[in-house]
């Protein structure tokens, strides 16, 4: 019997070690499988989205996988994965890298190497037309957002006095604004211009010229997983430069879809 | 898993240990006044299902099936987005300038929860023989009072063992509140794995803290079968 324990600690002590061998070299890993596993949005235009005519995902995110599998010369695989998923679904080597609107920031770069910046947005509002000019009409109000996002923290952080409501969905949130419940719904000026690009009666609301954070997002990688995230960084670095990143982010947000958004950043080293 | 690095001074001190401990005293909040008012309702509402008055009765049995029958997760949505259609503008404005989620969550949470004590309380009353009552009765007891002073005391004490399981599971069920924004540990957990991706600590956290809560109650409600009802566990 004790030989047996012996054994299969040996076994698994094994198998952690080659495990984390492995998951330090995911670019030599990924070539030899000849495929790049990525976690991505599946429900969140135009991050990552199912498109309804040809049934797969697509959007911003993806179109940045599918460059750097490109590069690679491997094909792509997706995985949806939520917001509290991605990370686990990371380190448990499920996926290769995640592109799923994550906002870089400390807590998470322990946890995660992130690439340089590949979208940049800021943290705004959605209010009923009119009620809001300046933060200052915010304060001691109600203010909806969801759940599993950074958002929360900023709106605090901005407006002490304001109450912060985490709902499920952002769904829940608008309907929420619709009803009074809160005054205002926030998260970051991309998603907020999906939400009231889908809204029923969306003439009735606006996003005010009130930002109260920067959100740049990363690609995360396994942690001190040096070379995939060099390999990367020079990829999107190369996009910017070449005009594709460019290219990506009129196609999915410039002024000939619903988002008209403008690119107020460009993707550098060192951020 | 295997590259998982456990870090447990994330939720023992600091910032996410005071939302955990903020979202653990909403969960009590939220529990404690639920299974007060579910008690009440629960009993005023097994009383009605046992009446003679046939209107009464039929009210009391139509509220049991609707509330027993539908998802507790419905009826918080109710309570909290589908009124809003019925009351008039100055009452929305009104509950809208208040805590109205922790106020929607309550009155879901004890409607949901009496519709299930009533029948424990009923189930309770049914194994009391009933010439107790007529007895009652023929001493010159009205209904109201023979419930009151002899049957129901002697039911409630039958009906110990399934109450505990109600307000256990209305202590688990309050968790559901997040959904409509009620900060309390469930939603503090998820804030902090969020934040930090400590998903496994925040939880293991919560969970430790729903299993003392329901070992309290539990505990409690052992003390008053003791102390109270004189009722000791057989050996």
């Amino acid at each position: 019997m004790k030989k047996l324990v012996t054994l299969f600690m040996v076994t698994v002590l094994a198998s952690m070690a080659a495990k984390t061998v492995l998951a330090a070299d995911t670019l030599a890993d990924v070539k030899k499988k000849g495929v790049l596993v990525a976690g991505v949005k599946d429900s969140l235009p135009p991050f990552g989205y199912v498109d309804e005519k040809t049934r797969t995902i697509v959007g911003y995110d993806i179109d940045f996988i599918n460059a750097i599998a490109k590069k690679l010369g491997v094909r792509v695989e997706l995985k949806p994965v939520t917001s509290a998923s991605r990370m686990p679904q990371l380190q448990e080597s499920h996926i290769d890298i995640i592109a799923a609107t994550m906002t870089k920031n400390p807590e998470r770069a322990k946890q995660v190497d992130f690439s340089h910046t590949y979208f940049f947005t800021g943290q705004k509002f959605i209010t009923k037309k009119g009620t809001v000019k300046s933060l200052k009409d915010l304060e001691g109000k109600k203010i909806g957002t969801a759940k599993g996002s950074t958002s929360e923290q900023n709106v605090k952080k901005a407006l002490p006095t304001a109450t912060v409501l985490s709902f499920d969905d952002y769904p829940q949130a608008l309907l929420a604004l619709e009803q009074g419940k809160v005054f205002a719904v926030t998260t970051d000026e991309a998603i907020l211009a999906g939400i009231l690009a889908k809204a029923p009666n969306k003439a009735r609301f606006e996003i005010p010229r009130v930002q109260i954070s920067d959100e740049p997002y990363g690609l995360g990688m396994r942690k001190g997983d040096k070379r995939f995230v060099d390999f990367v960084n020079k990829t999107i670095l190369d996009m910017e430069k070449s005009g594709e990143a460019a290219r990506i982010f009129n196609k999915w947000f410039g002024p000939t879809t619903q988002f008209h958004l403008q690119r107020n950043f460009k993707i550098t080293a060192g951020k | 898993m295997l590259n998982y690095q456990f870090d447990w001074s994330t939720v023992t001190s600091g910032k996410y240990f005071d939302w955990l401990a903020s979202g653990v005293k909403v969960t009590l909040q939220l529990s404690a006044l639920s299974i007060v008012l579910a008690f009440i309702l629960g009993l005023l509402i097994a009383v009605m299902r046992m009446s003679n008055n046939k209107p009464v009765r039929w009210i009391a049995h139509a509220y049991l099936e609707f509330f027993r029958n539908t998802p507790l997760l419905v009826q918080i949505f109710f309570w909290y987005f589908g009124s809003y259609k019925i009351l008039p503008t100055a009452v929305n404005d009104w509950l809208n300038s208040t805590n109205f989620e922790f106020a929607a969550a309550v009155i879901a949470l004890t409607i949901y929860t009496s519709a299930f004590i009533a029948e424990d309380i009923r189930s309770g009353v049914l194994s009391i023989p009933k010439e107790q009552m007529e007895a009652a009765r023929s001493a010159g007891f009205s209904y109201l009072r023979s419930m009151q002073y002899i049957i129901l005391p002697q039911a409630v004490r039958l009906t110990v063992p399934p109450l505990v399981n109600q307000f256990l599971n209305l202590a688990k069920n309050s968790s559901l509140a997040m959904t409509i924004g009620v900060m309390e540990l469930t939603y503090q957990a998820r804030q902090v794995e969020s934040y930090t991706f400590k998903g496994f600590e925040a939880f293991t956290a919560a969970t430790v803290v729903y299993v003392a809560i329901s070992l309290v109650i539990t505990a409690l409600v052992n003390i008053y079968n003791e102390k109270v009802l004189n009722i000791h566990k057989a050996a």
